[in-house]
């Protein structure tokens, strides 16, 4: 099916009543692939703490023993520091999981809808998703 | 006497010289502002810088593209930025590699106070609890808290945080929160993410604000610096702000890659 | 993974998320839910009334689509349209501009200018995420935006809009009061803009009519008019709520976009990225 529109959406301020409300900026389904989710774990080697969109580094082994680099986009820097989340909250060396869903163009990029550390905190980052279950009011 | 000759020793040139600084850094004007409806100096209007700060800080021959220029640094006396020698060693490399190097040249914000003397005009509103600064150049924005409140803790912004209050005539903004990535001028001047901005607006006539900022950056300089210079009001008809949208002209083919 | 497995995934991942945040006191946003009955508005001292603060739309969905969709494709949620003139919510296109439309959709994502960064145009720019600052100075509003330190400035003072050979994204307001209703007249827009994500578009002729009314303290009844004749076969009409954040303590920040911008690498040619 020619996936028309996916919405981009990510994470906004009101997370507490139900299901998040999620807000959308550009277009999901041109970068990245709703049929393509990945989790990834692995250490982090570098967090970008820039607009429009945080990316957090990640060296990740496959399922090969192979370890690659990743960048994983996740919802910007006003977006996290309201949820508390300040630079140092994830530092070169921490163990995470990472869960979101891979780009369509095959380059070790993908779209964090979490980003969870080894004491099981968890970075709602909510950037692209297929959107429809986060996105129901 | 002792305590005459203490007092004469020490306090009477101190004394001395905090006057002295104090002339130096109170615009030389008895001019009063209109008021706002809330009682607060009136600095609303349609303003821009007239003079070559942006080219280059201090004294400068002409360059192309660039007007020759006395230094707009009041303090210290001799109108250079008082680097540390590292960071005036990596002012020379930023000189050198300035075409690309210069962040405004990718079309990114320039930062404070640099926004300020940029050849484009900026327009100031006000009211009882908040300045809002909204700038031609790439639409920056500045938004000036006037209700005591704190610097938001552990963020960066491109433009800083700001939280002003009234000196009298005087508008008076602390900005703080900056990110190390912007330069002071096309010339390479630079800062650090250490950077405090203290920032003195006053209306020195009908069309005149007079602009200073102090700047302190424990890990470039050794001591802080000042800048002051005037800028005027756009009183032509009509005078309105319009876009300069950078980035746009930038993707589009009209700038340096 | 099948999609129904993606969306129980994302369901669970979400309410997990949700659980687990460490939300301080004063990020803690209320206003998700019932909205308590909000008093009626102030004044400001020159009697108009007082819109000063933080708003957001009430209708996320509109971002994605002025148009209504009654269920949800796969990856754009069932959602309200908010086009209320013609009756049946869809906008007036032209033949020829309702195939572009699907043009924009199926090849062209690529192009959305907000993905690049650029301003948002009006209306867009009043649904853009993030929400919004209204500020009263005497003689404007000022609209400041946090999505792309965005800004509006809409003077009262009568003056002529700009020549037409100055083109601006967000064009040239020009606003008045009509009793309690703030009226804004934007041209001078640029073509560049677009409505929305699902491909909405239109002309350098775009004419657009705002209406501001304040129906309580926490809530801005918003229309906007909009005329193209190069594009559509009448004018059409959008309308929809914007509400207070009562968020305490609330602070807007500086959101940029150029300087970090990574992700439009990463668009392929099948949505019109150039490779």
């Amino acid at each position: 099916m020619r996936r028309t529109l996916l919405a981009w959406v990510f994470c906004g301020c009101g997370l507490l009543a139900g299901p998040t409300v999620l807000s959308a900026h550009h277009s999901f389904a041109a970068e990245y692939d709703a049929n393509k989710p990945v989790t990834l774990k692995g250490k982090v080697t570098k967090v970008d703490w820039v607009n429009p969109h945080s990316w957090v580094h990640i060296d990740a082994t496959g399922p090969d023993g192979k370890v690659t680099n990743w960048s994983c986009e996740t919802a910007p820097p006003n977006i996290l520091y309201r949820q508390g989340w300040r630079p140092n909250s994830l530092k070169e060396g921490d163990e995470v999981t990472v869960d979101g869903f891979a780009a369509k163009d095959a380059s070790a990029t993908m779209t964090a809808r979490s980003v969870t550390l080894s004491n099981g905190r968890k970075m709602f980052t909510g950037s692209n998703t297929d959107g429809a279950p986060d996105t129901k009011k | 006497m002792t305590w005459a000759r203490v007092l004469a020793r020490h306090i009477g040139p101190i004394a001395i010289s905090v006057l002295l600084v104090a002339a130096a850094a109170q615009p030389k004007s008895t001019y009063r502002a209109p008021r706002t409806p809330d009682g607060k100096p009136d600095l609303q209007g349609i303003w821009e810088a007239r003079n070559t700060a942006n080219g280059d800080l201090e004294a400068h021959s002409a360059s192309m593209g660039i007007r020759a220029g006395e230094s707009v640094i009041v303090d210290p006396a001799d109108g250079k930025i008082p680097y540390q020698p590292a960071a005036r060693e990596k002012q020379t490399q930023n000189f050198a590699a300035r075409t690309s190097a210069d962040p405004v040249n990718k079309c990114f914000l320039p930062g404070v106070p640099r926004v300020n003397y940029m050849p484009y005009p900026f327009e100031i509103f006000q009211t009882p609890e908040f300045v809002a600064i909204t700038y031609e150049y790439e639409h920056a924005s500045r938004t000036i808290h006037m209700n005591n409140s704190q610097h938001l803790d552990g963020i960066e912004f491109w433009m800083g945080d700001s939280r002003g209050h009234w000196e009298g005539e005087t508008l008076v903004v602390d900005v703080a929160d900056n990110n190390g990535d912007t330069w002071l001028d096309s010339s390479g001047n630079h800062h650090s993410n250490a950077m405090h901005v203290v920032e003195r607006y006053t209306r020195t006539g009908p069309d005149i604000l007079q602009y200073e900022a102090t700047i302190e950056d424990p890990k470039t300089l050794t001591r802080p610096f000042k800048i002051s210079m005037p800028l005027y009001r756009h009183t032509e008809k009509n005078a309105q702000l319009y876009e300069y949208e950078c980035h746009v002209y930038r993707e589009q083919g009209g700038g340096s890659k | 993974m099948t999609t129904v497995g993606i969306r129980i995934t994302a369901l669970a991942l979400a309410a997990a998320a949700v659980s687990l945040l460490p939300l301080p006191a004063a990020a803690q946003r209320q206003g998700r839910g019932p909205e308590p009955k909000a008093g009626p508005f102030t004044r400001l001292p020159d009697g108009k009334p007082n819109m000063q603060g933080y708003w957001e739309t009430r209708n996320f969905f509109t971002a994605w689509d002025l148009e209504t969709h009654e269920k949800p494709e796969f990856g754009v949620p069932a959602g309200k349209g908010v086009v209320v003139d013609p009756s049946d919510g869809k906008i007036p296109y032209q033949a020829w501009a309702l195939a572009k439309r699907k043009d924009i959709v199926e090849h062209h994502m690529f192009d959305d200018p907000q993905a690049h960064c650029w301003l948002s145009g009006v209306p867009r720019q009043m649904y853009t995420p993030f929400g919004f600052q209204i500020l009263q100075p005497p003689g404007s509003v000022v609209l400041l935006y946090e999505a792309f330190h965005s800004y509006r400035i809409l003077p009262l003072n009568g003056g002529p809009h700009p020549p037409d050979a100055i083109r601006m994204f967000e064009g040239d307001s020009r606003a008045h009061w009509e009793g309690d209703t703030l009226v804004v007249d934007v041209t001078n827009q640029n073509e560049k803009t677009w409505f929305d994500m699902s491909g909405n578009f239109h002309s350098d002729a775009l004419h657009v009519i705002e209406r501001f009314t304040m129906a309580d303290a926490n809530t801005i009844h918003y229309e906007a008019t909009l005329e193209d004749p190069k594009v559509y076969t009448r004018p059409w009409k959008i309308a929809f709520d914007l509400g207070r954040n009562r968020q305490p303590d609330y602070e807007q920040m500086e959101y940029a976009c150029v300087e970090g911008e990574k992700d439009l690498q990463h668009y392929t040619s099948s949505d019109g990225a150039k490779k």
